[in-house]
């Protein structure tokens, strides 16, 4: 027993020296951004779920985010998502702050059908639900804060890669490394990515394969996907882990620039692949002005000037945005190439 | 301790089912990775293609190295499921260390210390099994989520994607034409096979698996040989961290999410059986061959695009298919073994 005691000392020892190790090493790695806004008039709390805590991606979001809450003062935003990507565990989350009787919940959902019960749920207890980033089922949530529609991604993915190949008539096989086979956004950008490749009869789509959120394993997949199709003159990585796996692999199979990759991410991730040569394009949206205009809309809905029905929603510094139905777009997709990359840093 | 030395336990000494069954599910493991390849290679002949071949061994280099520890710790009759973490914490750890934006320590520096950070979290599994009696499957399931934890916050969401050259060249580089992985994972399986077969810790290993209070009664202390067992996955776990990990150009948070499944799988596929005591290095290699190349054959066979929706039930099918087999083959031996010997 006595040892036993000591060992229990021992084991909470390492950890603590684990957690100050940690600490230390987190001290150097990010500072902590803590914008808490002051209260004004009625406080508004805003929680901001994303699929996975800890991508870049969503964590640019959040600059944004805050940004405008700090601009509108009255609005307490909170932070958090499942660091895992688990949906069972996000829903948790809509279920817990639902109990609190927050104003919004804005979801990034990465699975509709289990978020949306929880957000069903929440809804009737009389909580505002949005989505933002991906989508669920429309009786789930109010308004969706659409980045652009699956038709816009989808279709600049596709001549992006067209016109990466070059040539009148753009020539061989292409495949897709997408996040996980039930990742919404990645099916609706997949579904009119084949509808685009209709325009360029002379490329072929032989496989699209799932990473399932783990770069090694697209890159394991990107190098037998080189080698099972020799043919292969495109990779599209359409999740931001996929591409830079993706991109990975072919530049160690020596294939940069014969073999070209394009698709998602964050432009500071995929500087290094822009300048040698093996990504010629990488697409994507503002992220940060998309995290700005979910609090945005959020605030708007909790303070009853956004409504049902409304065509246009006042985004502060972003100006009027356009509502479609119950999306509200952000609009504008970014395409980084090595000549404008530089100028961006997120 | 001397007198264990000369004590074998049973199941190593007198051949008997403990130590057959290992060597026959090794055989049949591989029977079915000859198989694969060769229906693969017909189907289409790039499959066995040196590159690719090659390709398949660094890609299950990292499950081959971790799954000998693992191998160790399961015949204790232990199991440790936190590797995955570790092996997350670890990448963090490597970037945060090597990184020129961060510490931008020397590359020979950065290696001591993960290996060291490994093996004490090892060591820490250990001690919580061992002297604080935690059950193992509780014990690390709980360090499976608080390395994630510690990881998740030492990255703070971001990535690192500036590792020094010295650092990828452990991932990228290699000698006489092999990828370091593969040279460092031909001398992990080269020394754990060692030190299960040939010596009397390797005894005591089984021994403890096998029936750990006659190996107590027989003064093996228990307690030593699985804290041992633990850390030297810790560590091995860490050197899968750094011939792994900078194969890619980025850290992130979520690097080995699922990677402990993989391990205890091709551990069990290969016939080490779960609750300690029987098993092997051999099989556990086979059989984290085996699960590389059906994924890989998958991409080759080239069932179209609409495959890709049940590749993942194939996979498992095949898992399935293996030890079946293996069951039944056990069952036929048992019955009718010796007629067919007569008979042949």
């Amino acid at each position: 027993m006595k040892s036993s005691a000591g060992v229990w000392c021992a084991a909470l020892g390492v950890i603590a020296a684990v957690a100050i190790t940690a600490a230390a090493v987190a001290g150097g790695v990010s500072g902590h951004e803590g914008a808490r806004a002051e209260t004004a008039a009625k406080k508004i709390t805003i929680c901001l779920l994303p699929k996975k805590k800890g991508l870049p991606y969503f964590t640019t979001c959040a600059k944004g985010a805050e940004e405008a809450a700090k601009e509108l003062g009255n609005v307490e935003l909170i932070y958090d998502g499942p660091t895992d990507g688990s949906p069972e565990k996000a829903a948790g989350m809509v279920d817990r702050w639902a109990l609190q009787k927050v104003d919004v919940i804005a979801v990034s959902p990465n699975d509709p059908e289990v978020l949306g019960q929880a957000m069903k749920k929440a809804r009737q207890k009389g909580v505002h639900i949005i989505t933002w980033d991906a989508d669920a089922a429309p009786d789930a949530r109010e308004f969706m804060v659409n980045q652009a529609t699956g038709r816009d991604i989808g279709y600049a993915l596709v001549d992006t890669m067209a016109k990466d190949i070059g040539g009148a008539e753009p020539e061989g096989e292409v495949a897709i490394i997408t996040a996980t086979l039930t990742a919404a956004n990645q099916n609706e950008w997949i579904k009119h990515m084949k509808e685009r490749l209709g325009k360029y009869p002379k490329l072929t789509l032989v496989a699209v394969k799932p990473s399932n959120e783990d770069q090694r394993l697209a890159f394991q997949v990107t190098q037998d996907l080189l080698k099972a199709h020799p043919k292969l003159k495109g990779i599209f990585g359409i999740s931001s882990v996929a591409f830079p796996g993706a991109a990975e692999a072919v530049k160690q199979s020596g294939r940069s620039g014969a073999v070209l990759v394009t698709g998602l991410a964050t432009p500071n991730d995929m500087k290094a692949y822009v300048h040698d040569g093996t990504v010629r394009s990488v697409v994507l949206w503002n992220t940060g002005d998309l995290g700005y205009l979910t609090v945005r809309a959020a605030a708007a809905l909790a303070s009853g000037t956004l409504k049902a029905g409304d065509h246009e929603l006042d985004a502060g510094r972003l100006g009027t945005k356009k509502i479609e139905g119950d999306q509200i777009l952000l609009g504008q997709i970014l395409v980084f190439t090595k000549d404008n990359i530089d100028d961006f840093d997120f | 301790m001397k007198r264990v030395l000369g004590q074998r336990p049973a199941a190593v000494r007198d051949g008997g089912a403990g130590a057959r069954a290992p060597a026959r599910r090794s055989l049949m493991l591989a029977g079915i990775l000859i198989l694969v390849i060769g229906v693969v290679s017909a189907v289409n002949p790039a499959f066995a293609s040196l590159r690719n071949l090659g390709d398949l061994l660094v890609q299950s280099a990292p499950v081959i190295i971790v799954g000998c520890g693992m191998t160790l710790v399961v015949l204790t009759g232990e199991i440790d499921i936190s590797v995955g973490s570790l092996l997350g914490l670890l990448a963090a750890l490597m970037g945060v260390f090597a990184s020129p934006q961060h510490w931008g320590l020397p590359t020979a520096v950065v290696i001591g210390l993960t290996l060291a950070v490994g093996t004490g979290a090892g060591l820490l599994n250990g001690l919580l099994v061992t002297v604080g009696r935690v059950p193992s499957i509780i014990a690390t399931l709980a360090m499976l989520t608080i390395l994630r934890g510690v990881t998740e916050f030492i990255m703070g969401g971001r990535w690192i994607t500036d590792l020094p050259p010295g650092i990828r060249a452990l991932g990228t580089g290699g000698a006489l034409g092999v990828p370091w992985c593969l040279w460092v994972a031909a001398a992990v399986v080269g020394v754990s096979v060692v030190i299960a077969r040939r010596t009397p810790l390797g005894l005591r290993l089984y021994a403890v698996g096998g029936n750990a209070e006659a190996a107590g009664l027989a003064r093996i202390s228990t307690a030593r040989v699985r804290i041992f067992a633990f850390m030297l996955l810790g560590l091995l776990t860490a050197v899968a961290a750094l011939v792994a990990v900078p194969q890619q150009s980025v850290v992130e948070s979520g690097i080995g999410v699922g990677f402990e499944l993989v391990v205890v799988t091709a551990v069990v596929v290969g016939g080490t059986a779960i609750r300690g005591g029987t098993g092997g290095i051999a099989g556990t290699v086979l059989a984290a061959l085996l699960l590389g190349s059906i994924r890989t054959a998958l991409v080759f066979l080239n069932f179209g695009e609409t495959a890709t929706y049940w590749e993942r039930g194939i996979q498992g099918g095949f898992i399935l298919a293996a030890v079946l087999v293996d069951h039944l083959v056990a069952a036929r031996q048992g019955s009718g073994g010796r007629f067919i010997g007569a008979a042949a």
